[in-house]
């Protein structure tokens, strides 16, 4: 098959050893799995424990490696992927990743950050043991403690806490979650409310939207089967759930769907749209509004749908009295709502062509239920009022009939799994302000990003405070805020940081433990990326190796690099020393299900989850092990093949024993709480809301404020044309979008992927550049609400004239004394602080090669490492949804002549002062009954309904 | 059997997960890449898009790469995989030149020659390549071509596919559907950053070598190269200089927005100097055999001494930086001992060798005062030789396909020409501390102006008759008005042409001291202008 025979001269010389002998005997070959000319993607998994493939690297010669294949789950963006490892059993070493074909989302297929988590593992800059700080918070001098001093010193403190009461002052904040139940169980059983999370610098917009129409928060698109797909989102390169997504995208296009796309820029997937629809940002609704209005002229829409799952009759009776309330009635009052939003108003509002709009919305029309539609980020999260974009959208979902349908678009919950764990506390007695604060009673997440401006206000005080794979001080907004709390011991009494590698938020800890990486700890996820339900398991691979070699662990980090540890048994652990006599009730969440008395391990925890998921315990029978070894061995199960239609599951007849149902609505209740609704005669779930529909109507709205609001509208955003005085350089800087490569602040550890993308200029449109004659590579100055950052333009035809764009993701940095870490990503700053909010930073170094154990850091061959854009833009919470609207109105100028590449200077006064003209435009609670939130919305984390009253 | 790939351009999305997974699969180093993507936009706002176009090996049917490939280290499987083998490999980079799709790069951590091997590793126990298998949209399909029932056997029969470079006639067996030229055709777009998301201040592959070297010397480097990337670099320096490197939006024309970091020019210094010192050694024989053979002029014992110890000198040194050029020098003597015999590197190694036999066995003959038929043989043989070691790089660059200037008939006359013309500039010099009599100055004189006459004439047709494709001409436009057109006009024809021609007509037939100095001259100009023919080529993009 390979080389031809030696010549031979070369058999001579070979034989007389003046050049070395390459055609020695070579071993028998390796076993096909395939007829010769056939290939396969993956080898079978009769084989994963002894898989013998040739090592590429000496190839051709044929040097046979011996792996076991060791499935477990990609931690890069949220989408969970599988993954697997090939653990080399001669030195029991991972030599790399590759898909999992039995994960039903990502179905062996991976992005490009997938493969590079072998770089994340290898990175030689990761941290392996715990530190505890010296010196001053911030000064960056570290000791290393052990694991047992940091466990013993942090529960203390906690218990403590505890005791005096004080459970609002401990806080778990965390950025990617993941552990599904996980957190819940813990800090429910620690009795407080303490979760806190990124979701509203992220979808709580989207989410609100959603909610408000029909209590799920996301949309579950079922893109395979759809003729019609509508993203406001990129979901070709980014997003929940990318890959997953993409593939299913695509495939429907391969089947003759069509897709638009609506972005200002051209991202990946406006340049794969049949439609780009490049809309001022935050005018997306005003669009959404006149494609409605045209189905609804057109007659394009579902009636059968709208007349038994939308709240119609409640909508004709509370603003439409005295007309008579039909159908027909609803649909010409609806026409009337929206009679202003004409294509033409839509075009003026937009700049997307009112041909286009009325092209589109007919096709929409056409598609009928399978119409596939995702609004993730960008429009819901970049403006004031975003939610009303997710809100209008899932209107078209509404007027099509696409809920729930084959080829439309589900509720999220619909393919997501819940567990059963093996011990679940009660609600918490807290309800902790600094999370969910009255200002913000319909805010569909904690107001994170708000939080060291209430610590400022002294609305209290955070004692405990866990960071995990959270890093505000980079990723939010006014990130020098962030430092400035937690540099202060009054505010933050002891700040722990769980992370696999150094960031900007660590610098600022006393404890930095290091927490393994995605293959280095445990995990369980499910994730809505198609209808169906799936669970996959993230598994620590090297531990899963050697158990099945037959090597017993207690703890995972005895597998892991250095004294790397994973977080579920650092909460078990740590638990058990809060309360180690049990005085406090925590301890006996911690007893194992299957060992009375004993400490809860990792393998129970999940073996219990497993063998309490639906049809697992029987298709692990079939093969003879337990589900606990199914799931190390498949490392995902598909609980349910399908999820369409749930809304029509019937309430079984247990359900609706003791049930009451209202003669009008048709609403079934149980103990005061609404369980399904009458339609077509038969009791059927519905959806999560009061009326148990798609609420067209909201009196929640209005109860809590906002009856402008009562039905779909399109709300300006803060970006609005109106606000812009262009004759003085104001833009409106869309500032969120990301790169398929990399993934926030945690990818900056992976060579592959910075080797691709390493910097982030401002995108400009030729006609905008010319204005301050820009041309690419040319400094620009962005000035926003609280101070500037200096950055390059990159003029592009794939821009909306009038609107600029930089991606986050870049401009990582450390200062000169903070450990070294992430340096394929990470320049070095000054930043000078004039005591009285005035903070500056510059660049003193960008990226550069250095010396290490992978040869590879002396080959970097970029040195640009971006702008830190996020840290100079204050906080907007919107006062609905709560959600940062990040969109930002800047001034554009041509720097000075001193100004460098890269500088960013902020005031906090002037954050502090944004922050508090964006509180006054919330309506604080109470809501009706002196309530602090709607009962019926969902709130993570739940306490116990008695906290929902405001008691004065 | 015979696998090839699909880049299914209605799928792909552009998200570098092929390039990723193939760097994990191989340990790709950072910098060098298999297979990478290359973006390019088009279009006018907002009529516009962004290509995405996966670039690697086109596993063609005649690979120029293994056809070049001096020690068989590039081979063409019976799957028509184009494999490689890195331990034969010698580092002559010749194959990067040969290729006319760039999908050659040396591993920084061995020195040799890697590219995409179609995962020869997998497909033999069965696997698909590993960026097939990650590939999140299927746009990567492999498959044997010659199964009808294979998915690839299916695409193939029912869409419209396109290839890279298919004038190259190397037979590619990557096809691309829905491939579009703004981003196949390499000249649809200027080359290099930076780029939207990336930029590179320091070389790669070949050159990481001296990057290493580079970033530990000292501070002052890091300096110069953060100010390269306008890193540091204040507002005001970039008004005044400009952006570092600013590229204008040409409206309505395609733009790359990413495509793999430069590899920079292979061939340095050591090539065009080997073919300088190989003209000399050549041509100092040639030019003293047709005196002989001719009669047209004596030469003495001294001269002939040195003219044939210095031919064995230059050859020697031919040799000496052929191995400098080298990444991997150690395994110099592959080129004989594991030949491929198409290649013409081998072609010329050999003639390299026999030559300085040759060369050797006259001096000896000439120092044990042996003649006779024996003697007369081997000037012959010596000449024939000489000729051909005068003119097989013009074979060698026919060779490599990728570059197109060289594939010019008319090179092998320039290396004959200059060949002639360093022997007779050789001899002048010889001449003028051997004692030589006025008519061999007025021989080495004539041998020179026509020489150069010729030679002058050669370029003009290279320059302007010979290359119909656009490559072909952006080198010539390269040379005679961009970057390298002082070099050309006031090195090449000024300096090394125009000036000794006069002073040997003006002064050649009176002054010989003015002719050794014409010779001087003439020996600089050669070397110029090889640098500028083997440099430039090198500076169009292939991909």
């Amino acid at each position: 098959m390979n080389q031809k025979k030696p010549s031979l001269i070369e058999k001579i010389a070979e034989s007389l050893r003046i050049i070395p002998n390459l055609h020695q005997q070579e071993p028998d070959p390796a076993n096909r799995i395939t007829e010769p000319g056939d290939l396969t993607g993956f080898p079978p998994i009769e084989q994963w424990d002894h898989w013998e493939e040739y090592e590429a690297t000496s190839w051709p010669k044929r040097n046979k490696r011996n792996y076991m294949i060791v499935p477990t789950t990609c931690f890069n963006c949220e989408s969970a992927c599988g993954l697997t490892a090939y653990i080399d059993k001669e030195d029991m070493t991972v030599r790399k990743f590759e898909g999992n074909p039995y994960h039903p989302g990502s179905r062996g297929r991976n992005c490009a950050k997938g493969p590079a988590t072998i770089n994340q593992i290898k990175d030689t800059d990761r941290i392996l043991y715990p530190l505890k700080r010296v010196g001053k918070r911030g000064e960056g001098k570290w000791e290393r403690v052990s694991w047992g001093e940091a466990l013993d010193d942090i529960a203390g403190r906690i218990r403590k806490a505890l005791q005096e009461g004080r459970n609002n002052e401990i806080a778990y904040h965390v950025g990617r979650p993941g552990h599904e139940g996980y957190m819940e169980r813990v800090l429910q059983s620690w009795n407080i409310d303490g979760h806190n999370s990124h979701t509203n610098i992220c979808s709580s917009g989207a989410r609100f939207g959603y909610a408000i129409w029909y209590g799920h928060d996301r949309p579950s698109p079922d893109h395979a089967n759809a003729k019609f797909i509508l993203l406001i989102s990129a979901h070709l390169e980014s997003g929940h759930y990318f890959n997953p997504h993409a593939q299913r995208i695509i495939e429907a296009k391969m089947k003759g769907a069509k897709l638009a796309t609506m972005d200002p820029r051209l991202s990946n997937t406006a340049s794969m749209s049949d439609y780009w629809m490049p809309t001022y940002p935050g005018t997306e609704a005003a669009v959404l509004l006149a494609m409605v209005q045209i189905i609804l002229k057109e007659g394009l829409y579902n009636r059968d749908y709208l007349e038994h799952w939308v709240n119609w009759q409640e909508y004709m009776g509370a603003l439409k009295s005295g007309q008579p309330v039909t159908f027909e009635g609803f649909i010409e009052a609806m026409m009337e709502e929206y009679a202003d939003y004409t294509p033409e108003m839509a075009e003026k509002e937009s700049g997307v062509p009112a041909a286009t709009i009325v092209e589109v919305a007919r096709q929409i029309g056409e598609a009928g239920s399978r119409f596939a539609t995702h609004n993730w980020r960008s429009a819901s999260s970049g403006n004031l009022g975003g939610w009303a974009v997710s809100r209008c959208l899932h209107f078209l979902n509404v007027i099509t009939g696409s809920v729930g349908t084959p080829g439309g678009t589900s509720p999220n919950s619909w393919n997501k799994f819940h567990p059963k764990v093996f011990s679940s506390p009660s609600g918490q007695k807290f309800w902790n302000e600094l999370h969910f604060p009255k200002e913000y009673p319909l805010a569909y997440f904690e107001m994170s990003f708000l939080l060291p401006h209430f610590l400022k206000e002294k609305r209290g005080k955070m004692d405990v405070y866990f960071t995990r794979v959270f890093n505000p001080v980079w990723t939010y907004p006014d990130g020098f805020s962030w430092m400035e709390a937690l540099s202060d011991e009054n505010m933050f009494g002891c700040h722990i940081a769980l992370t696999p590698t150094w960031n900007e938020t660590a610098f600022f800890a006393d404890y930095v433990l290091p927490m393994g990486l995605a293959s280095e700890r445990h995990d369980l996820n499910s994730y809505e990326t198609h209808s169906g339900v799936w669970i996959a398991f993230r598994q620590p691979v090297l531990r899963a190796a050697a158990e099945r070699l037959g090597k017993k662990f207690e703890f995972t980090y005895e597998a892991n690099p250095g004294q790397v540890w994973e977080e579920d048994e650092f909460w078990i652990e740590l638990s058990w020393r809060i309360d180690p006599d049990g005085s406090l009730g925590i301890k006996k969440h911690f007893i194992s299900p299957y060992r009375p008395g004993e400490k809860v391990n990792i393998n129970e925890y999940y073996q219990y989850i497993f063998d309490h998921t639906k049809g697992l315990p029987e298709k692990a029978a079939a093969e003879g092990i337990s589900t606990l070894d199914y799931m190390k061995k498949y490392g995902a199960f598909v609980v349910e093949e399908t999820s369409y239609n749930k809304h029509l599951e019937p309430l079984k007849p247990e359900v609706l024993a003791g049930s009451t149902t209202h003669p009008q609505t048709g609403v079934v209740s149980k103990n005061g709480k609404a369980i399904g609704v009458v339609v077509n005669g038969q009791a059927v779930v519905g959806f999560p809301t009061p009326s148990r529909k798609n609420e067209f109507y909201s009196q929640t709205m209005v109860d809590w404020k906002w009856p402008e609001y009562a039905i779909p509208t399109y709300i300006k955003s803060h970006i609005h044309e109106d606000n812009m005085d262009r004759s003085k350089g104001d833009y409106p800087l869309v500032p969120t979008f990301r790169l398929p490569t990399l993934i926030h602040s945690r990818s900056a550890n992976a060579k592959w992927l910075y080797e691709i993308s390493n910097q982030n200029p401002v995108w400009m449109h030729p006609e905008d550049a010319g204005k301050f004659g820009f041309q690419t590579g040319d400094l620009v100055k962005i000035n926003t609400e609280i101070g500037y950052f200096i950055d390059k333009v990159w003029v592009t035809e794939g821009m909306k004239p009038g609107i600029v764009a930089c991606s986050h993701h870049l401009g990582r940095w450390r200062r000169p004394q903070d450990a070294k870490g992430n340096r394929w990503g990470v320049n070095t700053v000054k930043i000078d602080n004039d005591g009285k909010g005035g903070w500056k930073m510059q660049t003193i170094e960008g990226i550069k090669p250095y010396n290490s154990d992978d040869p590879d850091s002396s080959r970097i061959f970029w040195a640009d490492g971006g702008v830190h854009q996020n840290i100079t833009f204050p906080v907007h919470p919107d006062p609905i949804s709560g959600m940062h609207c990040w969109h930002q109105k800047v001034r554009i100028e041509v720097p000075s002549a001193k100004d460098k590449y890269g500088d960013v200077f902020v005031d906090t006064n002037k954050s502090f002062e944004v922050y508090k003209e964006w509180l006054a435009m919330a309506r604080p609670a109470p809501g009706p009954n002196g309530l602090r939130r709607p009962l019926w919305m969902k709130r993570a984390f739940k306490p116990d309904e008695s906290t929902y009253y405001i008691k004065d | 059997m015979k696998f090839g790939f699909i880049i299914d351009n209605r799928k792909c999305i552009g998200c570098h997960a092929c390039t990723t997974a193939c760097k994990a699969e191989h340990a790709v180093p950072v910098g060098v890449n298999r297979t990478w993507v290359k973006q390019v936009e088009k279009g006018t706002f907002p009529h516009t898009r962004r290509l995405f176009s996966v670039m690697r090996c086109n596993h063609c049917t005649d690979a120029p790469c293994v056809e070049i490939c001096p020690v068989e280290a590039l081979f063409t499987r019976e799957d028509g995989i184009v494999d490689f083998d890195n331990r034969r490999c010698i580092g002559c980079k010749s194959c990067m030149q040969a290729c006319p799709y760039d999908a050659l790069y040396i591993d920084p951590n061995n020195h040799t020659a890697a590219k995409c091997n179609y995962c020869a590793h997998r497909v033999d126990i069965g696997l698909e390549p590993a960026c097939v298998n990650v590939c999140p949209e299927h746009a990567i399909i492999s498959g044997d071509m010659d199964d009808p029932e294979s998915e690839i056997s299916r695409l193939l029969g029912r869409e419209q596919v396109t290839v890279r470079k298919a004038a190259k006639d190397t037979k590619p067996n990557l096809f691309y559907i829905d491939g579009d030229e703004a981003s196949l055709n390499p000249m649809s777009t200027e080359k290099g950053g930076p780029y939207l998301w990336s930029n590179q201040v320091r070389g790669v592959g070949h050159y990481a070598k001296e990057t290493e070297k580079l970033a530990f010397s000292s501070g002052d480097v890091l300096g110069a190269v953060l100010e390269n990337s306008g890193h540091g670099a204040t507002a005001g320096e970039i008004a005044g200089k400009g952006p570092i490197r600013s590229i204008d939006i040409l409206m309505k024309q395609p733009r790359r927005v990413y495509d793999a970091p430069e590899k920079g020019v292979l061939w340095g210094w050591e090539v065009p100097g080997y073919v300088t010192t190989k003209a000399i050694a050549a041509g100092l024989f040639l030019v003293a055999f047709i005196a002989s053979v001719t009669g047209v002029a004596a030469i003495n014992d001294v001269a002939d001494w040195w003219g044939l110890g210095l031919g064995l000198f230059f050859l020697g040194a031919t040799g000496i930086l052929l191995i400098m050029d080298l990444d991997r020098p150690d395994r110099f003597l592959n080129v004989l001992l594991r030949p491929q015999w198409n290649s013409w590197l081998v072609k010329g190694g050999y003639t390299l060798t026999v030559y300085g036999g040759l060369l050797t066995a006259i001096i000896a003959f000439k120092f044990f005062e042996i003649s006779g038929w024996i003697s007369d043989l081997i000037q012959y043989a010596t000449a024939v030789f000489a000729l051909i070691l005068a003119v097989y790089t013009a074979f060698l660059f026919a060779q490599a396909k990728g570059r197109d200037f060289w594939q010019s008939p008319a090179l092998v006359l320039h290396m004959l020409i200059h060949s002639l013309m360093a022997g007779g500039a050789s001899f002048a010099i010889i001449g003028l501390f051997t004692g030589l009599q006025s008519d061999w100055f007025a021989y080495t004189n004539i041998i020179m102006v026509i020489s150069i006459i010729a030679n002058l004439l050669t370029m003009l047709v290279e320059l302007t008759l010979t290359h119909p494709t656009s490559e072909a001409r952006q080198t010539v436009d390269m040379i005679i008005k961009g970057r390298y057109k002082n070099n050309f006009w006031w090195g090449t024809v000024i300096f090394g042409n125009l000036l000794p021609l006069a002073v040997l007509i003006i002064m050649g037939a009176s002054d010989p001291t003015m002719v050794a100095l014409g010779g001087v001259v003439v020996l600089i100009g050669i070397y110029l202008t090889e640098k500028i023919w083997i440099e430039a080529p090198q500076k169009i993009q292939l991909v």
